[in-house]
């Protein structure tokens, strides 16, 4: 059976070449369009530079991949302008169970509050990821040049850009770009082509990944199951998708062969047991079965000279707790805005530097915490089956020992070391609120809108007022920017900086009165926001040329010189 | 202790048994269990938790994991 979406097919297009190179030299090239490739590309777009969008398959992709988006991704989604596609198809969750055998041994949820506009995860199937973006694409055609059945064959990288040679079933030729974003996945052609290597840890314990079509009213949540009755001895887990379609993964056992595991033969009556275990009587048919086995997987650096590698072509992270598409999401997002910076003039290609220094270390959090999660769903060694073993039998009787089994859902990463984060001296005396390189806390705000003859109400979130441009958020409860700060935002949009100033008080606020504790504000406080959504500095008063000394930092920092260099 | 903490002396022990291999791992979870016995030193207490230890396991199949 297939899945329910069709893809649309497309042709393969030449550029107008001379000499078999593209006549037009491209200021960005991104090779790879998947939901990586996609964010790049639209993030880069936004800030206004154009570029090139090469892909090797002919549509979106087919079959089983990433299946949960996190609501720091549909942060980032949302100020892509692709967020009401993922919030109409998407199914919203906040948790879910894990059982031993036939015992409930875990509830968890995941962090949600009355202060959240977005859920803390929304499943839907890569295909849907996909197609929602390359609609964005779309809108956004006349500065992304999308080239399908286009594969990259050999890149060579130069001082000042790089050269790359395509094949299409037109024919082939050379691209020239400034700048190339490897977003080609796990088995990267951009990695290959320049002889990196990923290193770290791949892990022996090997799952089967099957997709059903079966109609269930049964609600969204992550089922784990430890040596269920329906499969003595193994795991299983158990996703929901839109449209009917569920995604079962379960653990092979060692001496079991690779290839006889994923014959349907062999997984139906599996798949079987467990929704009768469920207690799911409907029809369901097999739509998907392949075989996944853990890595844990980096490069060292993300910016090879003009090349900077983002998503599976960086890293690649287990698949439990669902870090995968969404470390790439917040690698496009932390790289679209400095690129631009550098493409624009208004930075030093320095500040490409700390995307590698941000993103690798946030791949090194991820790949931890999916590296514990891997351990405890497919254990590498006698060690950790014996004290799993013992984790579950307790946990029965023993809350204590719950924590364990908790499979460490992706969170939002703070670049806490991050250089960026240094900019500014820290501000110790705030008792609450993000510190500089953390996520802003979501909370309600309601707006008045002045430029309606009658004033309205609009009720909104903190997180809607970001945007791809710095944002200076400034607490004051009269609703007014003191004098100082009230020139800023010409000035820096002057210098060719996108920016906004965001006044907190009368005119917006919250009408919960949560924010200015969450944010340990009083009259005064300001946070300043990169357009990635991180908190750059933040002050207890703040004068505009705190603002500006930070702004030059971030742009410049990158021009300070070490002596002698 | 908080669950991270936990995490990470959960994960320390795993390695240390599979450093010292299938065969020698019992004798390195009682060498644990005397140590974890003299810091604990409440007599009491420690005779709730071997017998909770020991729960659900005169079923011989229970908690094999396999």
């Amino acid at each position: 059976m297939p899945y329910p979406f069709v893809p649309e097919r497309f042709p393969a297009v030449l550029p107008p070449l001379g000499d078999g190179v593209d006549r037009v030299r491209h200021r960005v090239a991104i090779v790879g369009a998947g939901p990586v490739g996609y964010c790049v590309a639209i993030g880069l777009a936004v800030q206004g530079i154009s570029s090139v969008l090469i892909e090797a398959d002919d549509s979106v992709c087919a079959g089983s991949r990433a299946i949960c988006i996190s609501r720091r991704s549909l942060e980032i989604l949302d100020r892509l302008g692709a967020l009401p596609g993922f919030l109409s198809i998407g199914l919203p969750w906040t948790g879910g169970r894990s059982f031993y055998r036939d015992r409930e041994v875990l509830r968890f949820t995941m962090p949600n509050d009355a202060n959240q506009r977005l859920p803390p995860m929304l499943n839907l199937a890569q295909y849907h990821i996909e197609q929602i973006l390359l609609e964005r694409v779309r809108e956004l055609a006349d500065r992304i040049d999308l080239r399908w059945r286009t594969r990259l064959t050999a890149l060579e990288s130069q001082a000042d850009g790089v050269r790359a040679r395509l094949t299409t079933p037109l024919g082939d030729y050379t691209l020239e770009a400034d700048w190339l974003v490897a977003a080609d996945g796990g088995r990267s052609a951009v990695r290959e082509s320049l002889g990196l290597a990923l290193a770290g840890t791949s892990y022996e314990g090997r799952y089967v990944i099957v997709d059903i079509a079966m109609p269930s009213d049964r609600p969204t949540e992550r089922l784990a199951f430890f040596d269920p009755p329906c499969n003595p001895g193994s795991t299983v887990l158990v996703h929901k998708q839109p449209q009917d379609v569920w995604r079962i993964d379960y653990q092979l056992r060692p001496d079991e062969d690779a290839e006889a595991a994923v014959q349907p033969a062999n997984v139906l009556p599996r798949v079987e047991s467990l929704l009768a275990m469920l207690g799911e009587t409907a029809d369901w048919a097999p739509i998907w079965i392949s075989l996944y086995r853990a890595n844990a997987l980096t490069l060292d650096r993300y910016r090879h000279g003009r090349v900077l590698f983002a998503g599976d072509a960086a890293h690649l992270v287990p698949i439990f707790g669902v870090r995968g598409a969404n470390s790439g999401i917040d690698d496009a997002d932390n790289l679209a805005w400095k690129l631009a910076a550098v493409l624009q003039g208004l930075a030093s290609e320095r500040l490409l530097d700390t995307y590698s220094e941000e993103r690798v270390a946030a791949a090194r959090e991820n790949l931890s915490y999916g590296t514990k999660s891997t351990e405890f769903m497919a254990p590498p060694s006698f060690a950790f089956e014996w004290m799993r073993t013992a984790v579950l039998g307790l946990a029965v009787r023993h809350e204590a020992v719950r924590s364990l089994i908790n499979p460490r859902q992706t969170s939002p990463i703070a670049y806490a070391d991050s250089s960026l984060s240094r900019v500014v001296a820290s501000a110790p005396d705030f008792r609450a609120g993000p510190a500089p390189g953390h996520v802003l806390a979501e909370a309600p705000l309601q707006s008045i809108d002045a430029s309606a003859r009658a004033p309205v109400r609009h009720d909104g979130y903190l997180t809607q007022r970001l945007g791809s441009h710095f944002t200076l958020l400034h607490f004051a409860p009269d609703g007014t920017l003191p004098a100082d700060l009230g020139g800023l935002d010409a000035e820096m949009r002057g210098l060719g900086i996108r920016w906004r100033t965001v006044v907190i008080g009368a005119g917006m606020d919250d009408a919960t009165g949560r924010l200015w504790a969450l944010y340990d504000a009083a009259r005064g406080a300001s946070y300043l926001v990169r357009p990635d959504g991180h908190v750059l500095a933040r002050w207890r008063q703040c004068h505009a040329n705190d603002v500006r000394l930070a702004v030059a930092r971030v742009l410049d920092r990158v021009g300070e010189r070490k002596g002698g260099a | 202790m908080n669950a991270d903490e936990l995490d990470a002396v959960y994960t320390a022990l795993c390695r240390a048994m599979t450093a010292v291999g299938e065969a020698r791992a019992p004798l390195l979870l009682a060498r644990f269990a005397l140590l974890a016995i003299v810091e604990i030193a409440d007599a009491d207490r420690l005779q709730q938790l071997i017998a909770a230890a020991a729960q659900d396991l005169t079923d011989p199949t229970a908690g094999s994991g396999s």
